[in-house]
């Protein structure tokens, strides 16, 4: 924990808006600029502030290595899975427009969506994990 | 009206450029750590803020405008507490301020 | 630049550029690798923001993320494990210097032949991109023709990149963790 009164209230109003901002970049990846790779590396940078911040134990309890490694796990499962999801319904692996043949263009809304959701928190989930690994060890300050 | 809000962003750009060279050249000239963290933080810090506020006059009332004036609050509360927190890490860890009777 | 470059353009890319050939050959030349470290999320900065004038936005947001915001936080964390300061080198790399000389001269040798930026008959823009473009106009709804690219044309290849990044990081935690585990057994069979 810092003794620095300043960086830790300064801190504790910065982190939500940073994890609310690393959601907006993942929602908007269709408007905008954004997407799943820069909301998962904004996510991981709120996670990482607080833990210098406040601390590494503060840190771990909040966001749990485990569940950092199971949510790197759980992204990867879920690009793949969409993908499993259209050879289910009879097109090709990751195939979008198969997923509603009504209407190709909302399959491929909603492909796209889990698909750069899956990419977020894969993203999320090893930058913060590898971090917790690396400030973890002995020695580090 | 126009030329009124465009002759104010340009004002306001101009303004934060140069401050924001000013704030460069005192990282550069001036003698010690706190000194440098002073002149450049503080100027960098109103360059950065001025060259948003006419971005924002110049984007009118939009979407960008909240945008800025948004990131513009965010530089405002983060700069400076960044450069608090070099200088104070650095005074505890002992790096001593310059004094006029130094050589340098 | 989202036309062919007009008149201005260079005042503000040639500087860019300068920048940071002065920032990759200051980084050779230090010996403090704080210092170093500290530039090299500089020289991300700089790359994000030529990226952002080449008009791709995507791309320069990622690298203003990665390079100058994660990546020097990670190297840092890597610095308090090591040491300070750069070894001297052991002996002049003359062997080395060549190689990076010959690879960089037939590099140079080789973007003499490239399209100009923006040439429309550029192997580039003529295929598969403007399919790729009017496609997304036509099939989806989505208005940033970068995501669908990356997540729905080119899913396969956004897939692999995510297994990197996955793979990578398991990498680093076998490497890192399996001797923290192996330490904390032994102090747990202490207490």
């Amino acid at each position: 924990m810092t003794r620095l009164t300043i960086l830790r209230v300064v801190s504790k109003w910065m982190v939500p808006f940073i994890l609310l901002f690393a959601l907006y970049v993942q929602a908007h990846g269709d408007l905008g600029p954004g997407g799943g790779f820069q909301a998962g590396v904004i996510f991981a940078a709120g996670i990482i502030l607080y833990s210098l911040v406040f601390g590494l134990e503060a840190g771990r309890r909040v966001f749990p290595p485990r569940v950092a490694e199971s949510l790197a796990a759980l992204g990867i499962l879920l690009y793949a899975g969409t993908g499993w999801a259209g050879l289910l319904v009879g097109g090709w692996y990751l195939d979008f427009p198969a997923l509603n043949p009504h209407h190709p263009s909302h399959g491929q809304h909603w492909g796209i969506f889990a698909v750069e959701l899956g990419v977020g928190l894969a993203v999320a989930g090893v930058m913060t994990s590898v971090f917790f690994a690396f400030a973890g060890r002995k020695g580090a300050s | 009206m126009e030329t009124v809000i465009a002759v104010l962003s340009w004002f306001c750009l101009v303004t934060g450029s140069a401050f924001a060279i000013i704030g460069g050249i005192g990282l550069l000239r001036l003698p010690d750590f706190y000194t440098r963290m002073h002149g450049g933080g503080i100027t960098d810090t109103l360059g950065a803020g001025l060259i948003m506020v006419g971005l924002s006059l110049q984007a009118g009332l939009s979407l960008i405008t909240v945008k800025l004036l948004l990131i513009l609050v965010f530089s405002l509360v983060a700069s400076p507490t960044a450069g608090y927190a070099l200088a104070k890490s650095a005074r505890t860890h002992g790096l001593e301020p310059w004094k006029r009777e130094d050589d340098r | 630049m989202s036309r062919l470059p007009t008149l201005g353009d260079q005042w503000v890319v040639i500087p860019l550029l300068v920048l940071l050939v002065c920032t990759a050959i200051t980084i050779i030349r230090m010996r403090s690798l704080m210092a170093a470290v500290l530039l090299t999320g500089i020289y991300s900065f700089l790359s994000a923001s030529w990226m952002l004038l080449l008009d791709a936005p995507d791309v320069a947001f990622t690298e203003a993320a990665v390079g100058a915001g994660l990546s020097t936080v990670l190297m840092l964390a890597t610095l308090a494990l090591t040491s300070r300061d750069a070894k001297p080198p052991v002996r002049r790399p003359w062997g080395p210097l060549f190689v990076v000389v010959v690879t960089g001269a037939a590099l140079v040798y080789g973007t003499l032949d490239m399209p100009h930026y923006g040439d429309p008959d550029a192997p580039a823009q003529r295929y598969p991109s403007p399919s790729y473009v009017e496609r997304t106009a036509a099939e989806t709804e989505i208005r940033n023709v970068v995501t669908v690219v990356l997540a729905s044309y080119r899913g396969y290849d956004t897939l692999g990149e995510t297994t990197v990044i996955f793979t990578a990081g398991i990498g680093v935690l076998l490497l890192l963790r399996g001797r923290a585990r192996r330490m904390g057994t032994r102090e747990r069979e202490k207490s």
